[in-house]
């Protein structure tokens, strides 16, 4: 199937998520601005739980809600990713499966993206993460060569920033909302504190694809 | 600094950690941070309560990987109180959290041999379980620790938690019942077991979780997963063809009250954020 890039904003919220919250498993949405058709830009992320990943209720809330939001503000969901409590195992749960499932209803490139916490260090050469696609009606691990991370290295080095400054503690997810309403979880001060960080785009270097890595 | 201020700096941070003791808070980082400086400054200043502290920060420290303070905290208790049980479990722990599971176990089967109904250490053999992955096991020992102790709720909990995870949804709703009916007023149970009947479906499961969704929100009115839940279960009901008119009319009017009830909780957030 096709490409998938993996912006900056996605995976650092993502591997801040996981960071957040190491003895839970946690899940979210992948989101595009992007128009569909061709590949599949992951822009963004929304992270969603830290507690009771299978139970239906709030998932179907924070579904709901997160749909809406995206017509609102013209972007699409196009993948779910989770991270499992227990790091020896980086395999999809069925309630991971059961929600790509019913993302891919409305999306027909989806990918369930595993994030891989027995490789989660500071200094990995490769991101942590492992792609699923929609083959019939199986989910197959990707081929890594159509997996790309523009400016690989500097997303890892935000990402360690945030983690060590301790700005990871800004992330709210759906379930840090519903505790307290205030909190905003589509996270608008930490994409303004991850945009800070990145330097201009620089379409040229530091292209990572999961199959190649490219050390600058 | 005058003395004064670091007087009350010191029992200050004392304090904090003997609140986070009492409120079992796992917030380790913070926990290593004062206490580590707790321990190196103020030891002298702490009497007796030095060696619970030891305990409360090295279990902090197998948290944030910091073997180095674990094993200093473990050597000053081991001192203090060779041949203890209680430190026995600790340096089980500190195996533990070095992988070291099979040393662990051992540590605890010799802690058992001496005192069978030592429920710490048949608790952590169930811990190392879970962490190796094995929930069925887990569970096995879990419902087997329980049938003995029956009223240990922190047991009920992880056993539901357990249960959860392996989608065996019916088991779940049991044990959170077990602790509904111990804790009557606890909020949080009543709503997780609505969202565990939610979960399984079906009209009667649907009406039931509304109900404890319901109760869940008498308890403790600011509880939103419960305000959404409600929601959530009540227009479900009221737009099934099984239902009756009656039902159905009661049903829209509870879903109503509970889009009206979050609509306000939201209106009320907004305002004070602007303030």
């Amino acid at each position: 199937m096709g490409e998938v890039e993996l912006s900056c904003l996605a995976y650092v919220k993502m591997y801040l998520h996981a960071c957040l919250f190491p003895r839970c498993s946690v899940n979210g949405l992948l989101l595009s601005s992007s128009p569909a058709g061709g590949a599949v830009c992951v822009t963004d992320c929304v992270p969603l739980l830290h507690t009771h990943l299978p139970l239906a209720p709030i998932t179907q809330l924070a579904l709901t809600q997160v749909d809406v939001w995206c017509a609102q503000t013209q972007q699409r969901i196009v993948g779910y990713y989770q991270a499992n409590a227990c790091v020896s195992d980086s395999s999809p749960t069925p309630c991971a499966l059961k929600i790509a499932d019913k993302i891919a209803e409305q999306c027909n490139n989806a990918v369930l993206l595993m994030i891989d916490g027995g490789k989660m260090s500071p200094d990995y050469r490769v991101p942590p993460i492992v792609m699923y696609e929609r083959k019939d009606t199986r989910w197959t691990l990707k081929d890594k060569h159509t997996i790309m991370l523009r400016q690989w290295e500097e997303t890892r080095d935000i990402a360690s920033q945030l983690l060590d400054s301790g700005d990871h503690s800004l992330l709210v997810d759906f379930d840090s909302h519903l505790d307290d309403i205030t909190r905003d979880w589509t996270n608008q001060k930490l994409n303004a504190k991850i945009a800070e960080l990145a330097s201009p785009a620089n379409d040229n270097l530091g292209v990572c694809q999961l199959g190649n890595p490219v050390l600058r | 600094m005058s003395k004064n201020v670091l007087i009350i700096v010191f029992t200050e941070m004392r304090d904090k950690l003997r609140k986070w003791r009492e409120d079992n808070h796992r917030n380790s980082e913070q926990i290593v941070d004062v206490g580590e400086e707790l321990i190196n400054e103020h030891a002298s200043k702490l009497g007796d309560d030095i060696w619970i502290i030891y305990e409360q920060v090295m279990i902090a420290a197998l948290d944030c990987s910091r073997d180095d303070l674990a094993w200093t905290c473990l050597q000053e208790l081991k001192r203090q109180f060779p041949g203890s049980q209680r430190v026995k479990r600790l340096a089980g722990m500190r195996l533990e959290a070095l992988e070291k599971y099979e040393d662990a176990s051992k540590q605890y089967d010799s802690i058992l041999q001496d005192d069978p109904t030592n429920t710490a250490a048949r608790k952590r053999k169930i811990s190392i379980l879970k962490a190796q992955g094995k929930s069925a096991e887990a569970i096995r020992e879990l419902n087997e620790y329980l049938e003995q102790f029956v009223g240990d709720q922190e047991a009920w909990h992880e056993l539901s938690e357990l249960y959860i995870n392996e989608h065996d949804y019916g088991k779940a709703a049991f044990c959170l019942e077990e602790l509904m009916m111990t804790n009557p007023h606890n909020h949080l149970y009543c709503e997780q077991y609505a969202e565990v009947k939610y979960t399984q479906g079906g009209l009667e499961n649907l009406e039931l979780s509304r109900k404890y969704f319901a109760q869940a929100l008498k308890l403790n009115n600011r509880n939103m997963r419960a305000l959404f839940g409600l929601y959530m279960s009540a227009s479900h009901i009221a737009a099934s063809p099984k239902v009756n008119a009656t039902v159905k009319k009661a049903n829209v009017k509870y879903a109503t009250w509970a889009t009206n009830q979050i609509n306000r909780a939201y209106q009320v957030s907004y305002a004070r954020c602007l303030l």
